[in-house]
Formats: structure tokens, C-alpha cells, sequence
């Protein structure tokens, strides 16, 4: 089972790779407690798609086993899953876990 | 936030109630709503409609317009993306992400997608879902010199100099419509053409477009061009309505109909169909059908029409109209290459031809 040092590590990689994508000013820190969607969020539409598909992806090469964050159930709760990079890590966590134990 | 999905079923009801048509932004006109009813390749539960709501208000939409897609000897279902607007004050909500994956989710990721802006195409290729098909290429036909609208757009204090600009293009235009009286008495348009005019499609150009139209991706037959024809999305109105101002997209224009158009030779024989968008001063032939050996003649028809209704430009599409208009030598000021974008979700990839047909109505294209 994934610790949750290993997927933050993961998502600060891929805050790595999406500030590769964005302009200097607009670069996201990598701190958990970085705004990323809702109210106070730093990510347009294709910023957050963009985060989506690299977690995703990553999360399969470096953790070794896939989630799905566009499934109905993550986008209901859009702004509760990614409003913060320590909210998405949390809700990986839950996804591994539901995996690990299934 | 809220998203809530409207069936055609569910389209149905809304556009018999009071209270939907009150919201302070619309996301469907009743003429756009009424046009998504009477769909013939729409189901009454598919999906047609997100809107997002939060608080009781709207903050953004994403039609889907049921279409279905031939290739490999098979038709399959898809949606095309159409009317996809996200309030601005809610940019960082991630509603278009959400609006997006639910279509795709509810279509089985088998989305089309014609066009889109900028900031739309960016979230397409963003998401890795979607291939882009070649990119459908065109012309416009420039007929009237129009070149103050566009000196006065970037050169405001210009206006002042309004008069002598308008004084000057009515000489140029005169040289177009000289040179067009020439032009038809060369190519005996008249003579060598007869024309039907139509505003839904009869038997005989329903069995001429099956035997034309098995290359196309979309294949559109009688009862969809129909459909298009006599359920628009935009309106013809000398201005914008209480709905207008309250919906995003386009609703109302001044000038806007559809010409179903028959081409005959003079012995009788149908040789091409075109149907015809006029917008303003823009002309689109949005479809048209015919054997490669009659391009020229229907090229030179839909130039003729173009001239007839005094637009400013013609919009063409098809790679064989394109090719014969320039050995037309038309009486026009300039022509313009111009593209459009398709895009179909990865779902297809795989299977699709590469030899499938796009049309210049495609997608939602023909509506606009």
C-alpha cells in the first residue's frame, strides 16, 4: 500500500511537470496546502485537466497501480478533492486504500 | 455545485414550463431547445444538456447534439459538443472540466467535437481524449470590397473619415458587379444550368444524395437536412431578443435562412444539390452533393447564387468546389484559405477510414 510520503512525493513531481506548462508567475508551490481548484483555486480548465491526466498517469507508473479521478464520482466532489494538493493526496490515499482492500 | 442533465425528454418539459426560461442566463434558447427536440438521430433519453448550477444559478453549460458517425459498414452513435461556456467568475471551479468528462462519461467517451475556441481546443488536447481528424479545408470567396470594417476596427479615430470610405467602396463594388455582368455572360449560367429551389427535401434529391453520399462521415439523408432546414438555431430578427442577451451563443442574426438548391442540365438531368446558409452577408454551401466530373458547373452555380444575393462572401468547403473555382476566374476581390477543426474522441481512433468525407455543416456547423 502506498504511504502518503510516497504520494506526495508523486504529486510534487507532477506539480514539476505541470509548472513546465505554465508561465513563471503563475507556478504552483509545492506545498500541500497549495490552492488548486474552487474558490481560492490557481487552475483554469485546462489546467486542471492537465493535473488530472499527469496524476493519473503517474500515479500508475510510480505507485503501480491506476485510478480514475474523471469517473462521476470524483467530479461530484470536484472542488473537495482538488481544492488543495494535500486534499488530492488525501483522496488518492482513500483510492489506493479502497483498491488495496477490494 | 450542481450539475443536472437534461434528456430530450427532459428538454420537452422544460421548454413547457415558466419557470426555466426565467433563469438570469439562459443555457439553451427555446429555438435552439425546440431544434434539439426534433433531432431524427436523438433517442428521448440521451443527453443533450449539462448545466451547472450553483446556489440556484447558472454557472455554466455544455450541450451535446446526438449524432451518429458511418464507417466499416456500421453506424455509430455519437455526440458532438456544442454551446460549452463556463461563467468567467467561475474559471478555477472546474466546472468545464466536469461538464466535459460528464459527456464523455455519459457518451461512453464517443464524443465529436467541430471547431471550438481557443481556450476549448486547449482543454481538448489537455485531457489526451481526442484526436484531431485532418482539418476540413476551405475557401472565401471575397465578392465586395469591405475594407473599412475592418480599418475602423483597428483604427478607430478612422471613422472620421467614414464617408469617403463608403463613397470609395460603392466605386469598387461597381467593378465587381461590371465585372460580373461579363462574367455570367461567359460562363451562360443560364443557359447551361436550370435551378429548383427548396425548403425541405423532396424524394428525388433524398435518392440523389443516397447515391452520393456513402463516402461521408455523417451521412446526412432527407429527414437530418430537413431537420437542419426547418429547425435553425438562429433566428432572422432586426435585433437581439430578451433570450438573446441572456444566452451566450449566437440566437438571432438579421439575415439567416437556409436554400435547398437543385442543379439541372439543360436536358433535364439533376447533376448537384447544394444547400445553402446564408448569414448576413456571408453565403456557406453547408452541403452539397454531385459527381466529380459536374464540379465546375456547381461551382459556378453556387458562385452564380452567391452574386445573386449580393453577399459579401462565399464559403466553400468541398475539396472539388474548391479546386474548379479557380478555373472560374469569379468577378471577386480576393480569396482566403480557411480550415476547420473536427475531433473525435480516442474511442474511434482505431477504427475510423482515413478516407471518410467531412462536410462543411458537420458538427453543429451547419447551425451557425
Amino acid at each position: 500500500m502506498a504511504m502518503n510520503d510516497d504520494i506526495t512525493q508523486m504529486l510534487f513531481k507532477v506539480i514539476d511537470e505541470l509548472n513546465q506548462l505554465r508561465p513563471r508567475e503563475e507556478h504552483l508551490k509545492k506545498d500541500l496546502a497549495t490552492p488548486l481548484a474552487g474558490d481560492f483555486g490557481r487552475l483554469d480548465s485546462a489546467g486542471l485537466i492537465n493535473l488530472i491526466v499527469m496524476t493519473e498517469q503517474r500515479t500508475a507508473q510510480e505507485l503501480g497501480r491506476p485510478i480514475l479521478l474523471t469517473d462521476d464520482r470524483t467530479m461530484s466532489r470536484i472542488n473537495e478533492v482538488f481544492r488543495t494538493l494535500g486534499s488530492l493526496a488525501d483522496y488518492i490515499h482513500l483510492l489506493l486504500n479502497e483498491k488495496h482492500d477490494g | 455545485m450542481e450539475i443536472k442533465t437534461f434528456t430530450v425528454a427532459d428538454l420537452q418539459l422544460a421548454l413547457l414550463s415558466e419557470d426555466f426560461w426565467l433563469a438570469k442566463t439562459l443555457p439553451i434558447t427555446k429555438q435552439r431547445a425546440l431544434s434539439f427536440c426534433q433531432n431524427p438521430r436523438a433517442e428521448k433519453d440521451d443527453p443533450v444538456l449539462l448545466v451547472a448550477y450553483q446556489d440556484n444559478q447558472i454557472i455554466g453549460y455544455l450541450g451535446i447534439l446526438p449524432d451518429k458517425i458511418f464507417f466499416n459498414n456500421a453506424d455509430h452513435k455519437l455526440g458532438w459538443l456544442t454551446g460549452w461556456w463556463v461563467d468567467p467568475s467561475s474559471a478555477t471551479k472546474g466546472v468545464g472540466v466536469i461538464l466535459l468528462y460528464k459527456a464523455l462519461n455519459t457518451y461512453r467517451e464517443r464524443i465529436g467535437v467541430s471547431g471550438g475556441s481557443k481556450e476549448a481546443r486547449k482543454v481538448l488536447h489537455a485531457s489526451q481524449k481526442f484526436i484531431a481528424l485532418n482539418p476540413l479545408k476551405g475557401i472565401d470567396i471575397r465578392f465586395r470590397f469591405n475594407a473599412s470594417r475592418a480599418v475602423f476596427r483597428n483604427f478607430p479615430w478612422m471613422k472620421i473619415f467614414g464617408v469617403l470610405f463608403k463613397i470609395a467602396e460603392v466605386l469598387l463594388n461597381e467593378i465587381v458587379n461590371f465585372r460580373r455582368f461579363f462574367w455570367e455572360r461567359r460562363n451562360r449560367i443560364r443557359q447551361r444550368l436550370n435551378f429548383e429551389y427548396f425548403s425541405s427535401i423532396d424524394e428525388e434529391t433524398g435518392r440523389f444524395i443516397e447515391r452520393h453520399h456513402h463516402l461521408d462521415l455523417t451521412r446526412k439523408g432527407k429527414a437530418e437536412l430537413n431537420w437542419i432546414m426547418t429547425c435553425p438555431w438562429i433566428v432572422s430578427a432586426p435585433q437581439k431578443d430578451a433570450a438573446a442577451r441572456r444566452y451566450f451563443f449566437s440566437s438571432i442574426s438579421a439575415r439567416f435562412f437556409y436554400l435547398g438548391v437543385k442543379v439541372y442540365e439543360q436536358n433535364n438531368e439533376m447533376v448537384g444539390f447544394l444547400m445553402l446558409n446564408v448569414r448576413n452577408d456571408r453565403m456557406s454551401v453547408v452541403y452539397a452533393h454531385f459527381e466529380n466530373r459536374h464540379a465546375p458547373s456547381i461551382a459556378a452555380a453556387a458562385v452564380y447564387h452567391a452574386l445573386a444575393m449580393d453577399v459579401s462572401t462565399l464559403r466553400l468547403y468541398d475539396e472539388q468546389l474548391v479546386k474548379s473555382v479557380a478555373g472560374l476566374h469569379c468577378p471577386c476581390w480576393s480569396t482566403q484559405s480557411i480550415s476547420r477543426g473536427f475531433f473525435l474522441s480516442k474511442a474511434f481512433a482505431d477504427i475510423l477510414p482515413a478516407d471518410c468525407r467531412l462536410h462543411g455543416g458537420d458538427g453543429d456547423f451547419a447551425f451557425y
